[in-house]
């Protein structure tokens, strides 16, 4: 019998087209069998997608966070992150001259953060305050009414939750309070400032009452002594400077404090949620697994029931390769239809799980943990497909070495 | 009510030589810090806010373990316990708490106290540990309702695999099956036999389950505790959990058991026999 090699010959290309609607056939003799058999692969891949998702997700969004006002580097405390304590930077006006002269350094965006206190009726509301100059700032985008001017000192922006909080909108005048002394029952500062308009403020955790303030008021409202002191800066360099140099000239030219480039804060970040990156990866990997042997088992028995069948195609001369072509093709064929399913299933679960895991105390709100990143995506449905085909492989490897003398005898009434 | 005052602050450490003067102040040590300085009970170190500048000489007196916390274990931060009025004089802020920790006479609700105290509180805010521990555990709810989340996704996958496995299994069976009705075996009895073999085979693999659940809890236990460097417990296989999933698996390998084998006794033999 001459065997012509698979997909050289006419016949064999016409053989080859007829793949899909061969194994189309195939599966629809079971169609119980293969859609419980599509409904498990799909679940299994929208758990693979989610957890390509989560895998890197929160570290582009917190990234793409940071570097949303062009800010490249942050200084902070030494040995602290911004804002992550509350240390604070003495002498800020003579460090912002030091940092500025550093060559690349564009902008250096001084920031003040703390407690306060504002006045509605005759309760005291507590807020969060952020000093700023209005000029170069990093933290906040302007919603409504006016922004903060340079020299401004009776400005106040809000946030959303904190104009429902105080009741004040853009134009009102808002009494905040410092320096709350417990034993003499009176705030040591008391500023009236007027409302120039609302903000979001790129950091809020969901529902955080907050107020931008210039930063020479926002000292007078939180510090003991008239000094300049600073939460933290963020520093912009001009285009096309290496970050890295920067971040190596400032941390030479003022050690007294800690210089963090964004990748390095990104880094950071990464290694506190170490925890949601590993378990991606697992449950990853115990997807693929599944799907593996959810197709393999069920190749494999399709195989099986096939041995007759199998063994008289052989006989009328189709290919050892043209039979294990086949096998390959139905499994990735219920790969890329329970993958298609699982794509859809998979973004729906992302947007529920996302919802559960922005719930985090803390967080800021713009944070997503779930974000798509095309190469990762495109490179999870080839790992899942190559992992469908090769869950074809057993099964067809036993298809195309049967005996068919043998397996006709076997199948022999 | 009996308070105790704490001050919260970052410290820079330097590690120093045998210790000189009199009169140093005591401090204790998290056994992860003494470890990185490479300080034991009765060394000095010298302690100040900034880097560069340590003006505070100070006497190790203990190095403790602190109480594991999921909430400080990300971070990494490490600690030390300086007496509040040596606290105080080193950061030239005497008189000045963050918090008071407050404890009240047996019989007195906490709600009541917390309440009265924000009555007549100014620039302070009394909490009641209940709702201190709530807000705290916030955290641990959220990453609680994900892993529930994550196991329904699981379970669901896990249950398209078993019933798929199970209808597979049993169809395997259908010659053995028309070959009992052949000769005379009742319908009961196949159904009875492909449904034991279906319970088997879910409790053989449901113990296989609880058994590389184990091996992957202590897996997972030893990894992060490694990574950590806690003892904290990461994974923990309750016998609530161990219960929960031999009774899934059992049921569903039945209920699949079920469904393939009325779907095959459904048949006539004889068809059977030459589906086959």
């Amino acid at each position: 019998m001459t065997v012509h090699p698979p997909f050289k010959t006419g016949r064999a290309r016409l053989m080859a087209s007829s793949l899909p609607l061969t194994a189309l056939r195939n599966l629809q003799r079971h169609r119980g069998r293969t859609a419980l058999s599509l409904a498990g692969i799909a679940v299994t891949a929208a758990m693979l997608l989610d957890m390509v998702l989560l895998s890197g997700g929160i570290e582009r969004s917190f990234e793409r966070l940071l570097l949303g006002r062009g800010f490249q580097i942050r200084i902070s405390p030494q040995g602290t992150l911004p804002f992550d304590t509350e240390a604070s930077i003495p002498e800020s006006g003579r460090l912002e001259q030091r940092i500025r002269a550093v060559p690349g350094v564009e902008v250096v965006a001084p920031m003040l953060g703390g407690s306060l206190h504002a006045l509605r009726g005759d309760s005291l509301v507590t807020l969060f305050g952020y000093g700023v100059e209005p000029d170069a700032q990093s933290l906040y985008e302007l919603e409504s009414g006016a922004d903060l001017m340079p020299g401004d000192t009776t400005g106040l922006l809000l946030s959303g939750p904190a104009s429902r909080l105080t009741g004040a909108r853009p134009g009102d005048t808002v009494a905040i309070l410092g320096r709350l002394d417990p034993q003499l029952m009176a705030a040591r500062v008391e500023r009236h400032l007027v409302a120039r308009g609302t903000a979001r403020w790129l950091y809020d955790y969901r529902g955080q009452p907050s107020v931008g303030i210039p930063l020479p008021v926002m000292q007078a409202l939180q510090l003991e002594r008239a000094e300049e002191r600073v939460s933290a800066f963020a520093v912009r360099l001009h285009e096309g400077v290496d970050v890295d140099s920067v971040v190596r000239v400032l941390r030479r030219e003022v050690p007294e404090v800690e210089v963090t480039s964004v990748a390095a804060l990104v880094a950071g970040f990464r290694e506190r949620l170490v925890y949601f990156r590993q378990l991606s990866y697992i449950l990853a990997t115990i997807s693929l697994i599944i799907a593996f042997l959810l197709l393999s088992t069920l190749l494999t028995i399709t195989v099986n029931e096939r041995l007759g069948e199998i063994a008289t195609i052989r006989a009328i001369g189709t290919s050892r390769g043209r039979v294990a072509a086949q096998i390959i093709f139905e499994g990735a064929f219920l790969t890329i239809l329970g993958g298609g399913v699982g794509a859809m299933l998979g973004m729906a679960t992302a947007r529920y799980l996302d919802r559960i895991l922005t719930s985090f105390p803390g967080l800021p709100a713009t944070i997503s943990f779930f974000v798509p990143d095309p190469s990762r995506l495109a490179a999870a449905a080839a790992v899942l497909l190559l992992t469908g085909s090769l869950a074809g492989g057993f099964p067809a490897y036993r298809a195309a070495s049967l005996s068919i003398a043998q397996a006709l005898r076997m199948e022999a009434p | 009510m009996l308070p105790v005052a704490t001050l919260r602050v970052l410290l820079v450490l330097q590690a120093l030589a045998p210790p000189t003067g009199p009169a140093i102040p005591d401090v204790a040590l998290e056994r992860r810090l003494a470890a990185a300085l490479g300080a034991g009970v009765g060394d000095t170190i010298r302690l100040g806010t900034a880097a560069g500048t340590f003006p505070w000489r100070v006497r190790v007196a203990a190095v403790y373990e602190p109480r594991a916390d999921p909430a400080a274990v990300p971070r990494r931060e490490s600690q030390l316990v300086v007496h509040l009025p040596d606290l105080e004089r080193m950061l030239g802020a005497v008189d000045r708490v963050d918090r008071f920790a407050v404890a009240l006479r047996p019989g007195l609700a906490a709600d009541s106290a917390a309440a009265e105290l924000n009555r007549v509180a100014f620039g302070f805010r009394a909490h009641p540990s209940v709702e201190i521990a709530s807000e705290s555990s916030q955290t641990f709810r959220v990453v609680s309702r994900f892993h529930r989340a994550i196991a329904v996704i699981a379970i669901v996958a896990s249950a398209i695999f078993l019933l798929c496995i199970m209808l597979l299994k049993v169809d395997e069976r259908r010659l053995d099956a028309a070959a009992m009705r052949l000769v005379g075996v009742g319908r009961r009895t196949v159904f009875s036999a492909l449904l034991l073999e279906a319970c088997f085979i879910s409790a053989v693999g449901s113990a296989i389950g609880v058994g590389l659940g184990w091996l992957a809890g202590s897996l997972v236990n030893a990894y992060y505790r490694r990574f950590f460097e806690t003892q904290m417990v990461f994974a923990l296989i309750t016998s609530d959990i161990v219960w929960f999933s031999l009774g899934l698996s059992l049921i569903l390998g039945l209920a699949a058991g079920t469904v393939a084998a009325w779907r095959l006794l459904r048949v006539q033999p004889l068809a059977l026999w030459r589906r086959e």
